[in-house]
């Protein structure tokens, strides 16, 4: 027996010392042949001869180092054999305890698994693509939309015309490309079919494919060639997935029709499996040529114009070019390309404006993601929640293994006694330990799969916006193994350590081991303690982001979010352009709509609540601009009525204002005490710097009402300017967004809107229909996310150290039985013994709050940008966890001291 | 010294460790290549330790714990590993030389002439 350990640290040297290993035997036996050599030539042979006989005996040098390698190597595999199965007969002696461990650790283990893939998805992994590192797009990509404005600073957004002429002139790199900035959402018909398609589209260069270097896995990809001629590459790529669902992988996928709008389109071939574009979180069906951007959306026609800036560009890097290199010449060329779009009169301050632009080259191997804004944060401060919840289940798993040591006593004290040394007990109960450990963290894995897959669901809830792979790849593997050996070693070292160090006589005696038991109730009490402190910071957090996401919901949005239900609308899938066709379509939706039963109002708008908007800024005739940027919305005469925003002053939009009357605008509170300060601003004007359209159109608007302010885009937005334009005056302006404001059952409503746009166009696809409600939702999706998962990681951790009490307060009194059985013999109520034991429960209970308020207060600091209205030490947060956490403590204590006054005397004593 | 004419012996299989053991346990400190020589001269060039499983078996040896190898000069200042058998290793060594003995002497009573 004492061989074996020793051999176990001769092994560990073995495996640290390798090559040394080699050398020595490499060393001996060279000396060995010299010596034989020279005995042989001793013996009168020649030395040629000698050297000979020597190499002959010796026989194959490598082979011979091999089977001396092996010795030890195959010695390690039957001592770890050994162990194993050992260990496996051990576990399966106590099912019951085994069952808890490895629950528990599932539980750990699986949470941790789970979010770290969704933290792998959204933010770790590389693109599917050759050589990721060598990617880099220009500027953070970010922005989303089109801009006119001279670039001043950081830069995002590219016209298509800089885009070629800057992958023409650039040295750097071996090839460019450009990606509309918005993924649009079309409806088509494929091969004819009657049935209008959800088809999502991204415009692409053809450089696009070539600068990512992937091929397709049918057909062919775009090209370079497909850049040339604006409207004349009707071909499209189609993705893997979706040639998977639509096409079940048929290979004449490729050549099939597809209409969308008034243009048909040729498959041309699929791009490989797991490739999503460039940005994690979505996933488009159909890459066509961005040549195409016109007959895909007639609203977006800025294919020619120098500074209709829309695309986020792409770039591989040349072999051997340097950041600095590439990032120098970017910037030269971006400039000198800028400097000839303003002609040879630049207006006043454009030139010092284009000095100060610049593209910052962002690594792309990871791809962009706008979920990456939105749950970098939350993703993290969740990765820290479960890593706390898996501290406390190897609390519990560590205190388990404890009792069980204190329970195998004297099995390790026989063993112990007839030569087994310590360390070879530790290992075999590390082995255990390890055991359980793996098939945890197999049960946990299992667990993390279904986990994401559930998660997924949340966080998809009412719509298709967030397409991510959670599917566990090599690093989610290395992370959940990794994971499961560092909680072996947080759970099973102590115990270890523990069980294996007593005193042989007494524990062989019988009596109990005092010295030993107290170190081992002490180390079970600091652990219990520490899992009460965790489970008080995750209570508290949970707290705080609940509270952060009541607060979030009670913002008055300065609309009525109830009862209002959006539709989004697709005019450019069906064909239409920017035409008056369409003009008399909207109206008759909006009439029809309007009055159906149950309907009190419906209107077309640019933009309602979240989903980005139309932002510029306004010059008031006769004061200098304040460069300020001012929400602009086109919507129908009803929107203001549909979406409750009361007018203060003046009137609402109207049936008055028509193409034919006088251009005019409602305006917000802020925007009437910014730009009319002191003043009515009714019957003022005011003046859209860059308008969509015809520049004419938004000269002169008149100020008609003014309408209480409202959140535009997010919740916790700064209170921002906005001004209202009636669409029948701003024509020709395709709007997406539909609300309709109702009463009644939605079951029944929905339909008759479908029904009543199909006999108005029965072109015309009407896409998702949400509550506004739901929309909103949607949109605090990452607070709400971490609210919900961090109540139940809170609740978890809560359950999980209750267990812990529970498990040593059950020990305590077991161990006391006759301590308790005296104390009742001698006459204690049995209302006395409760509150001992019910005492000590409270006590260890506020120990740990103790502990846990200082590291609450601590860890709350973190998360103060993720919290609405509470402060990181919110005195409600934290005293409804601390009464939490010692009721926890109270209520675990208990049927512990039932236990201990039920006690007979009698029995208690005999036991001894 | 060595008798070309009489062909060695190999070792019988499973005897090496023991042999190795007793020569240590006779000898004390020795390398590699004396051990092998010790068995040759003490079997009076009957028995011949091929190198081949010398150097494995003493990795058996080492990693059983019987033996302990430790780097010194040789008289001809050279370097050696010198083994030497352990307490445990005299104690294994007893264990071999009984089994060896009682199967001996069993085989030895089949072999009695009739």
């Amino acid at each position: 027996m004492f061989a074996s350990i020793a051999s176990g640290w001769r092994k560990l040297l073995f495996f640290s010392r390798r090559s040394q290993f080699h050398d020595q035997l490499q060393q001996e036996m060279s000396l060995h042949m010299e010596l034989r050599a020279r005995q042989l030539r001793e013996q009168g042979i020649e030395a040629r001869e000698a050297d000979e006989i020597v190499h002959r005996e010796f026989g194959n040098l490598t082979l011979l180092r091999e089977e001396s390698r092996d010795v030890w190597i195959w010695r390690w595999l039957e001592n770890a054999w050994h162990d194993l199965r050992l260990g496996a007969r051990q576990l399966g002696k106590s099912p019951g305890f085994a069952a808890v461990a490895i629950l528990t650790l599932a539980l750990g283990i699986g949470a941790n698994t789970a979010i770290f893939s969704l933290l792998n998805a959204v933010l770790l992994r590389t693109l599917p693509v050759p050589h990721p590192e060598e990617l880099v797009l220009f500027g953070a990509a970010r922005a989303n939309g089109s801009t006119e404005d001279v670039p001043d600073g950081a830069t995002t957004l590219f016209s298509y015309p800089f885009f070629r002429e800057f992958r023409r002139s650039n040295h750097v790199f071996s090839d460019v490309g450009a990606v509309f900035s918005i993924l649009f959402g079309a409806y088509g018909r494929i091969n004819g079919g009657a049935a209008m398609e959800k088809i999502s589209v991204e415009l692409v260069s053809g450089t696009y494919f070539t600068a990512l270097d992937i091929r397709p896995v049918k057909g062919r990809l775009l090209n370079a060639d497909d850049d040339e001629t604006p409207g004349g590459h009707p071909f499209a790529v189609a993705s893997y997935s979706w040639w998977q669902r639509r096409f079940s992988m048929n290979p004449s996928a490729v050549g099939t029709k597809i209409a969308i709008g008034s243009t048909v389109y040729t498959i041309v071939g699929v791009a490989p499996p797991g490739f999503f574009g460039l940005t994690v979180g979505q996933a488009p069906d159909l890459w066509v040529p961005l040549t195409m951007e016109k007959e895909i959306s007639p609203g977006w026609n800025g294919l020619p114009g120098n500074m209709f800036q829309s695309l986020h560009l792409i770039a591989r890097r040349k072999y051997g070019v340097s950041d600095q290199q590439a990032q120098a010449e970017t910037n030269l060329l971006f400039r000198r390309i800028l400097r000839d779009y303003q002609g040879p009169q630049p207006a006043n301050g454009t030139l010092e404006a284009i000095q100060r632009a610049h593209v910052d080259l962002t690594p792309a191997a990871t791809g962009r993601s706008p979920l990456r804004t939105q749950f970098a944060l939350p993703l993290r401060v969740l990765m820290a929640i479960v890593a706390l919840v898996l501290l406390i289940a190897c609390g519990n798993v560590a205190n388990l293994l404890l009792a069980r040591g204190a329970a195998r006593r004297r099995e390790i004290a026989v063993r112990m006694s007839i030569g087994a040394g310590r360390s070879r007990l530790i290992r075999q109960l590390l082995i255990e330990s390890g055991l359980l450990g793996f098939i945890g963290a197999l049960t946990g894995a299992a667990l993390a799969w279904g986990a994401t897959r559930l998660l997924m669901g949340i966080a998809s809830e009412g719509s298709d916006r967030i397409q991510i792979n959670v599917t566990p790849d090599l690093a989610v593997l290395s992370f959940t193994f990794a994971v499961a050996i560092v909680t072996v070693m947080l759970f099973g070292a102590a115990p270890a350590v523990f069980a294996t160090s007593l005193e042989l006589a007494p524990a062989l005696g019988g009596s109990r081991g005092v010295a030993a038991a107290a170190q081992r109730s002490l180390l079970s009490r600091c652990l219990v303690a520490g899992q009460v402190a965790l489970s008080l910071v995750l209570l508290t957090g949970a707290g705080l982001f609940l509270r952060s996401l009541t607060n979030l919901m009670n913002i008055d949005t300065g609309f009525d979010k109830r009862n209002v239900l959006l539709l989004a609308f697709d005019p450019a899938s069906a064909g239409y352009k920017r035409e008056a066709r369409l003009q008399s379509v909207m109206a008759r939706m909006e009439e029809r709509v309007g009055s159906l039963p149950g309907v009190h109002g419906a209107s077309f708008a640019l933009s309602v609540f979240d989903g980005g908007g139309w932002t510029d800024d306004v010059t008031v005739p006769g004061q200098p601009p304040l460069r300020r940027d001012v929400v602009h919305n086109v919507v129908g005469s009803h929107y203001l009525d549909v979406m409750k925003m009361p007018v203060v002053l003046g009137r609402a939009l109207d049936a008055s204002d028509t193409a034919a009357s006088r251009k005019v605008a409602v305006i917000n509170e802020t925007m009437a005490r910014t730009y009319f300060p002191g003043i009515s601003p009714l019957g003022r004007t005011f003046t859209v710097s860059a308008g969509i359209g015809s520049p004419s159109e938004w000269q002169n608007l008149e100020v008609v009402g003014v309408v209480k302010d409202a959140k535009y885009f997010n919740l916790q937005e700064e209170q921002d300017s906005a001004a209202f334009y009636p669409h029948s005056q701003h024509l020709p302006l395709i709007l997406n967004r539909f609300v309709v404001r109702y009463t009644g059952d939605l079951r029944e409503i929905v339909p008759e809107i479908r029904r009543a746009a199909a006999e108005i166009d029965p072109n015309l696809p009407v896409a998702e229909t949400q509550t506004l409600i739901q929309h909103i939702d949607n949109a605090v999706l990452n607070k709400r996310l971490v609210a919900q998962l961090s109540a139940f990681f809170g609740g978890l951790a809560a359950f999980l150290a209750c267990i812990g009490i529970y498990g040593v307060m059950s020990y305590g009194v077991a161990r006391r039985t006759n301590e308790f059985g005296i104390r009742m013999a001698l006459g204690a109520e049995r209302s006395h013994v409760l509150w001992i034991v019910l005492g000590e429960a409270f006590w260890l209970g506020l120990a740990g709050v103790a502990i846990g308020l200082a590291l609450a207060l601590a860890s709350g600091l973190l998360v103060t940008s993720l919290l609405v209205g509470v402060k990181p030490y919110d005195p409600l947060s934290i005293g409804v966890a601390m009464a939490a956490m010692v009721s926890v403590a109270l209520f675990a204590g208990y049927l512990p001291a039932r236990r201990a006054t039920h006690i007979d005397p009698m029995v208690a004593l005999r036991d001894e | 010294m060595n008798n070309q004419n009489e062909p060695n012996e190999p070792i019988p299989q499973g005897t090496l460790d023991m042999l190795i053991l007793q020569t240590l346990a006779r000898y004390g400190r020795l390398h590699g290549f004396e051990i092998a020589n010790a068995i040759q001269q003490r079997s009076e060039d009957v028995l011949r330790v091929e190198e081949g499983s010398l150097y494995p078996a003493l990795q058996r040896l080492l990693v059983q714990g019987w033996i302990s190898g430790e780097w010194a000069k040789t008289e001809e200042n050279r370097r050696a590993r010198y083994y030497q058998v352990t307490a445990s290793g005299r104690r294994q060594l007893e264990r071999e030389l009984s089994r060896y003995r009682r199967v001996s002497e069993a085989i030895g009573r089949i072999l009695q002439p009739v």
